[in-house]
């Protein structure tokens, strides 16, 4: 498979000298042909001067970018943006609002080789039908809500089918219901054209229902990079377990460690855990635990990995309840079954199983904190 | 502005980098355009102070210009410095702008805040009249005032002896320090009192509410909340109104020249424009130093507040209805007082100009002189040859150089907020100088510069536009700069990964976006070169007089009813205009 878009080494301080800020330091990528790739991170990671990189829009200090095969930034080249084969969608839609829902759209075409009429017509229509929005054709931009504005934005972007697709956070200015649907129709469009997309988000739901491959970055770095999948179940990293989903961890040391068993001791007892090949007897480690792989129950149970706390916290969201549970000198989160609620106050005994409890080596853990400092 | 590769600038590269790196890529390298541009503006607006320095090292006793091979000489500060008039001077300057802003700013205060914190009546008609006479020139004030006070045969005062029986002189003096300080303090109020209900009307509700519900009473509000939050605004007008006072001619000129008092701003202008004897220009550059220590001063301390402004960010989108206090049985009291000062400060002015241009010469108003109205005074200056060249110079004068300004200010502009030029902050630097350059100063050093450079420029319309365009390049960026900031830095972005070019950007997003801004500095900009007397007066030739120059020349040639009826005719198109414009703009924020 040929690279959709390839990133090398890329590097990007800014600020004057002496005075620099680094906001990315050595992020290599390599992204498929049709790809739906995510930057995953916090605010200040990088993830976005990434993108803008890919764009054109910022110049890195070094490092190179190749898009489907032809190098647009390297140490000799820089192309400018507007001869790089993308379309782009900001956060905050970007619409231009002295122009038609149509002249928006067609604004791509115009600035471009020259076409008939009747073709940018065409295409404007074809694009504007995609993304839902043919019937508002003859609109001014600003009297289109929200989730309409970030319709036509993607319309423009894919108006003059570019072989890549930038999306810098494009749902997180929707509100909630509005995000939710257009997650759905965003990977639909992407699937029915196949365009190498470069998606970035702070959001982990959005990250993982999307993507095809993720990258969470901090600090100006990719901490980790593979599917959904992998970031989810198997973090490499505290940072990442913390950031994707609201992990709760316990610190202790490794005591048992084959191919076929992973036992950790800890203050509040030992953990038969998902075994790891990268531990050894002894190494300091923490448990990484999910809040909705913990089971919380009233009396002590003979399920594997149980440990007794005391409700702190306990808060009815709907679909379940949401714990904050005292275990030893420590918090867990936990989310139980909404058919039973434990008042603050009430002695729980909670349980996990093995495959559940993830173990990250203490001294990775210490160098992303390090990092984020 | 068509280049396409804008670099940020990068750090020197750094040991574990890698060394082959060529740094030609890495750097911002600088657009022609925005070369050219800061070209441009360093001799427009660096040249006036270096020739203004330059000049005042030379020896330009008995009318000399300055020329090569330019003799130094320190005898300008020795005499400037060794004379006693000019610590009298310096004394009237201080006095005359500290009494002005003053009187400018209590009044202002208290109209703002009775029409935008109390339930007086009819606030809309009082924001109205208080703004209206913005549009007047200061030139046609001074005359207004001093055709009601002086001393011998002024309206007030000849109402007021006939009513106490008195045959002396007086009692009021538009001729004198305090004459000035009326009349200067008085104009500086329409510009003031919309600074103030600017920043009232834009203030956070939440904020007052907020120390109301935390249990403080209302005066406590005002002077713990309120006036803290106005500090920056309130400074910056009173830095801004100080350059004002000290830079124009107009009303030092008419009233203080009569009556001896002596202000910076005539000191220079006498010096270079003498009556008896020879110009002196090195002395009036040495003159015009000081006047520019004495501008500079303030402008630090209005930029330190400036920069610090966002502290002070309490702008909400929200519109909102303040609390607004209950004046009871003083509310139409104190819409009659506010009609007082209406009266007094705009309509009075008004109506003495109005009859004055109506009378065949001007004297005691009486029943007789109301029966004597004629419009002859209208007629002869409408068919003088004089009126309708002046009329043509004005309006050449206003169009060029509002369209040279806006043109500047938006190139400025753009490289300030969005290039990111290692030039930028040159732009910037060059966009506020200007503010710090006393009119009276730029049209000095305009002057000194075409003496010496033999274009064919002095003594034309073009000196004046020149003198314009420095002067009000800084009014212009900071219009467009906020309108430039306002236009999401992705709209422009959204252009460029749409494949549009520089100058597709601009024609296609960042002119139309700006459409409104840049009108509005148009209008803006087009009127304060007309109201304008001190850079015209000091580039005057016989072939560049312009509508306030006439007045200003045919009131000194004691020519009464033709002053009026230009001053009619002048005022009656500023004002009408100014409204415009306000009606078209909302407000005057832009000089914040």
């Amino acid at each position: 498979m040929t690279s959709g878009i390839k990133v090398d080494h890329l590097r990007h301080v800014y600020g004057n000298p002496g005075n620099e800020v680094v906001s990315v330091h050595d992020v290599s990528l390599d992204i498929g042909k049709n790809e739906f790739f995510t930057l995953l991170g916090p605010s200040g990671c990088g993830k976005t001067t990434t993108l803008r990189c890919i764009a054109g829009l910022e110049q890195p200090t070094s490092g190179s970018i190749e898009l489907d095969g032809v190098v647009v930034v390297s140490d000799r080249i820089a192309v400018p943006t507007f001869r790089r084969d993308i379309g782009m969608v900001f956060q905050d839609y970007a619409v231009w609002p002295h122009m038609s829902v149509f002249d928006n759209v067609a604004f791509p075409l115009r600035v471009g080789k020259k076409l008939r009429r009747s073709e940018i017509a065409e295409r404007v229509e074809q694009a504007l039908d995609l993304v839902n929005m043919g019937q508002y054709i003859d609109r001014r931009a600003t009297q289109l809500s929200g989730g309409q504005q970030q319709r036509l934005s993607l319309a423009r972007a894919l108006v003059r089918q570019p072989k890549v697709l930038l999306l810098d956070e494009p749902l997180s200015n929707l509100d909630a219901k509005l995000r939710e649907q257009m997650r759905g129709e965003l990977r639909l469009i992407q699937q029915r054209i196949g365009i190498t997309t470069v998606f970035v988000t702070h959001d982990q739901v959005e990250a993982l229902s999307l993507s095809t491959r993720i990258a969470v970055m901090n600090g100006g770095r990719v901490v980790q990079e593979g599917t959904p999948r992998d970031i989810y179940l198997q973090p490499s990293n505290e940072f990442v377990a913390d950031f994707v989903g609201a992990t709760s961890f316990i610190e202790g040391t490794a005591t048992v460690a084959t191919p076929e068993a992973l036992t950790v001791e800890t203050n509040v007892g030992a953990f038969a855990c998902a075994t790891n090949d990268a531990i050894r007897a002894g190494d300091s480690v923490t448990i990484a635990l999910r809040p909705e792989s913990l089971v919380v129950a009233d009396e002590p149970t003979d399920a594997e990995n149980s440990f007794a706390g005391i409700v702190e916290l306990s808060l009815f969201v709907g679909d379940s309840v949401d714990y904050r549970v005292q275990v030893g000198d420590r918090l867990v989160r936990a989310r139980g079954s909404a058919r039973t609620q434990f008042q603050p106050g009430a002695r729980v005994t909670m349980s996990v199983s093995a495959s559940d409890c993830v173990v990250l080596p203490s001294r990775v853990t210490d160098e992303i904190s390090a990092a984020n400092r | 502005m068509t280049t396409d590769i804008r670099l940020p600038p990068t750090a020197p590269a750094t040991a574990h980098q890698p060394v082959a790196t060529p740094p030609r890529r890495r750097r911002g390298r600088p657009r022609i355009g925005t070369i050219v541009v800061l070209i441009v503006l360093a001799y427009l607006v660096i040249g006036p102070i270096l020739m203004l320095l330059l000049s005042s090292f030379e020896d330009t006793s008995g009318g000399v210009v300055v020329r090569p091979p330019f003799p130094w000489t320190l005898q300008n500060f020795v005499t400037v410095l060794t004379t006693s008039k000019t610590l009298s001077v310096l004394g009237a300057t201080l006095v005359f702008a500290v009494a002005c802003l003053i009187v400018g700013f209590v009044i202002s205060f208290a109209l703002a805040w009775v029409v935008e914190r109390t339930d007086v009546p009819l606030p809309g008609f009082i924001y109205v009249l208080v703004v209206a006479p913005a549009g007047m020139p200061g030139v046609i004030s001074a005359i207004a005032w001093s055709l009601l006070m002086n001393p011998t045969n002024g309206f007030l005062n000849v109402l007021i002896r006939a009513v106490t029986g008195s045959t002396a002189e007086g009692p009021l003096n538009a001729y004198s320090l305090g004459g000035m300080i009326f009349v200067q303090g008085i104009a500086l109020v329409p510009l003031t009192f919309l600074l103030i209900t600017a920043s009232l009307r834009n203030m956070s509700p939440n904020l007052e509410d907020a120390a109301r519900a935390s249990g403080a009473r209302p005066w406590t509000v005002m002077r713990r909340v309120s006036l803290p939050l106005l500090t920056p605004v309130l400074i910056g007008a009173l830095v801004y109104q100080f350059v004002t006072v000290i830079e124009g001619v107009d009303i030092p000129l008419v009233l203080g020249l009569p009556g001896r008092v002596t202000v910076f701003s005539t000191q220079v202008y006498l010096t270079t424009h003498s009556a008896f004897g020879l110009p002196n220009y090195g002395v009036s550059s040495t003159y015009g130093i000081l006047l520019l220590v004495l501008a500079v001063a303030p402008l630090l301390i209005y930029n330190r507040v400036v920069r610090r402004s966002q502290d002070y960010a309490t702008v909400s989108g929200k519109a909102f209805r303040p609390t607004r206090r209950k004046l009871g049985r003083w509310r139409w009291v104190t819409f009659a007082a506010i009609m007082v000062y209406v009266f007094i400060s705009f309509v009075l002015p008004l109506l003495v100009l109005l009859y004055a241009s109506l009378q065949p010469f001007v004297g005691a108003f009486t029943l007789a002189s109301l029966s004597r109205l004629t419009f002859s005074g209208y007629a002869s200056t409408f068919s003088s040859s004089l009126f309708w060249s002046s009329l043509g110079h004005t309006v050449i004068i206003g169009f060029v150089a509002s369209f040279a300004v806006m043109a500047f200010s938006v190139a400025l502009s753009w490289i300030i907020v969005r290039s990111k030029s290692k030039l930028a902050w040159i732009a910037d630097v060059l966009a506020f100088i200007p503010h710090a350059i006393p009119g009276i100063v730029i049209g000095l050093a305009v002057l000194l510069i075409y003496l010496l450079i033999p274009a064919q420029v002095y003594g034309t319309v073009w000196i004046i536009v020149i003198a314009m365009v420095t002067q009000y390049i800084s009014l212009g960026t900071r219009l467009t700069t906020g309108g430039i900031a306002q236009i999401q830095v992705g709209l422009e972005e959204a252009a460029r990964t749409s494949g549009a070019r520089g100058w597709q950007v601009w024609r296609s997003v960042l002119l139309p976006l700006l459409r409104p801004a840049i009108i509005n500095g148009f209008m803006l900009v087009f009127l304060a070169t007309i109201k304008n007397l001190t850079l015209p007066l000091m580039l005057q030739s016989s072939d560049n007089v312009v509508l306030s120059t006439l007045i200003w020349n045919d009131w000194n040639d004691g020519k009464v009813t033709e002053t009026a009826v230009l001053s009619v005719v002048l005022t009656a198109v500023t004002v009408v205009a100014s409204i415009l414009l306000r009606r078209f703009s909302g407000s005057g924020e832009e000089l914040k």
